[in-house]
């Protein structure tokens, strides 16, 4: 009985010991403002905090309040804070959540896009805090389309986990557009070529010079009236008595010309992606 | 001659076998499910491709705080987390801390995929055991549930973890 007695007293001793210090802080604090834990027990204790981006080991006081700097706690995420003295430790965790919504990522798909393309361009916005914490909860992120000419389109959205997203059908007119997200103070802007959409209404014409047969295109534009980017090639095909012969000619400045030889009766059809135009019916070198 | 026919195709064999990469039972076990993703639906290579970097991530930020290795985490990470991690390291090495993660395997939740594909948004329900050391002795052990919102890019041959940050259990 003597012996159960001792047994359960050192015991006893042991499990005070172990919860000799206890840890105490709040659940969940703002990304850099400072805090204290607080603790029980007396003497000098070692406390480590450790977090998502930081660890910390430094001597403290127990029994009163452990100062936590704003600068230890910058990073969203769960810390870990641990106090150790003479061999027994204890521990506490709390949740950094992120500050107020101060800077913006922004991701504009595609750079360059045809024209009255439904749905063709997104912009993606990440919301973050000073710290490059996500911010998870909603922020009005507004964005903004401000074309070329005429008057900007602005559309809010509220962030999921961070995110907000909007997707938009291109202008009808080629040229730059811009496109920006703002939230707070913070904005970005990113710029998306629009250009002109297949050829419409591709038409040649032919000439000769100096005993030699041109054909060129008149100005190439898409069904809206846009001109189709110099460098888009359009092939030439002459069909004659010898047979087939296709010549690709890059448009410049607005037009794609060719020199064709041609001997006896000929036709000379033209065609840029899979847009057709029309035939010309050409006789023999003069 | 048969006997050299023989000898030949099983040396065939045997070498297709040998080069066949063993599954990397080291690996932390990580489930996907994208049913709920939007606005874009996931590919099937990026459905496999997605848990598979995942898991190589974490077995190398493992690797890298056990051994206060920051040159370890280029492979898998990138952006905010790599930075984040990186400091960890360097703090760690300051201080003589070393963290231990046993891990216990990752339920993926993809959220977000954005509709040009570059950014997938991810919830990771984890279960890990952490050991935090001190010289070599444990100062600290935690059996945990957490919960981590991820934000994963794709690189030139693999998705890279851009963002990793640890939030409080939300119940749907």
């Amino acid at each position: 009985m003597p012996r159960l007695i001792t047994f359960l007293s050192l015991a006893l001793l042991l499990a005070i010991r172990a919860h000799g210090v206890e840890l105490r802080g709040p659940a969940q604090v703002k990304a850099g403002s400072a805090f204290s834990l607080s603790s029980n027990g007396s003497g000098e204790a070692t406390l480590y905090l450790v977090g998502p981006a930081s660890v910390s080991k430094r001597k403290v006081q127990l029994g009163s309040g452990i100062p936590v700097e704003a600068g230890e706690i910058e990073h969203a995420g769960r810390y870990v804070a641990i106090v150790c003295s003479g061999g027994d430790c204890s521990s506490a965790n709390f949740y950094v959540f992120a500050s107020d919504a101060s800077k913006l990522s922004l991701l504009v798909h595609p750079s360059r896009v045809r024209v009255a393309t439904p749905n063709a361009i997104s912009a993606v916005a990440f919301v973050f805090d000073k710290f490059h914490n996500l911010v998870l909860t909603p922020s009005d992120v507004e964005f903004r389309v401000t074309p070329q000419q005429g008057p900007a389109l602005t559309h809010s959205q509220p962030s999921s986990n961070g995110v907000a997203w909007v997707r938009m059908t291109s202008a009808t007119k080629e040229g730059p557009t811009k496109i920006g997200a703002a939230v707070a103070d913070a904005s970005e802007l990113r710029v998306v070529r629009q250009v002109a959409s297949d050829a419409c209404n591709l038409r040649i014409k032919s000439e000769w010079v100096s005993g030699k047969l041109f054909v060129q295109t008149d100005p190439v534009r898409d069904c809206g009236g846009n001109n189709v980017p110099d460098g888009t090639v359009v092939s030439f095909t002459k069909t004659d008595e010898a047979g087939k012969t296709t010549v690709d000619a890059p448009i410049k400045r607005g037009i794609a010309r060719v020199e064709m030889p041609v001997s006896g009766e000929a036709r000379i059809d033209v065609a840029s992606g899979v847009v057709t135009g029309n035939e010309l019916n050409v006789a023999g070198a003069r | 001659m048969r006997i050299a026919l023989y000898i030949f195709t099983a040396l065939c064999l045997f070498a297709s076998l040998w080069s066949q990469e063993p599954a990397d039972a080291s690996l932390p076990k990580v489930v996907l499910a994208a049913e709920n993703v939007g606005p874009r639906q996931i590919e099937e290579l990026t459905s496999k491709s997605v848990p598979r970097d995942y898991a190589y991530a974490w077995k190398t930020m493992a690797r890298a705080l056990a051994e206060n290795r920051s040159d370890l985490l280029d492979a898998y990470f990138t952006g905010f987390a790599k930075d984040n991690l990186a400091r960890r390291i360097a703090d760690q090495k300051r201080t003589g801390i070393n963290t231990r993660y046993i891990d216990h395997g990752h339920k993926l939740e993809a959220i977000f995929y954005s509709p040009a594909g570059d950014a997938m948004q991810l919830r990771d329900r984890a279960r890990v055991e952490i050991q935090l050391l001190d010289g070599g002795n444990v100062i600290h052990r935690e059996q945990v549930n957490l919960q981590y919102l991820v934000l994963m890019t794709p690189g030139a041959d693999r998705w890279l973890v851009r963002d990793l940050e640890t939030t409080p259990e939300v119940h749907p």
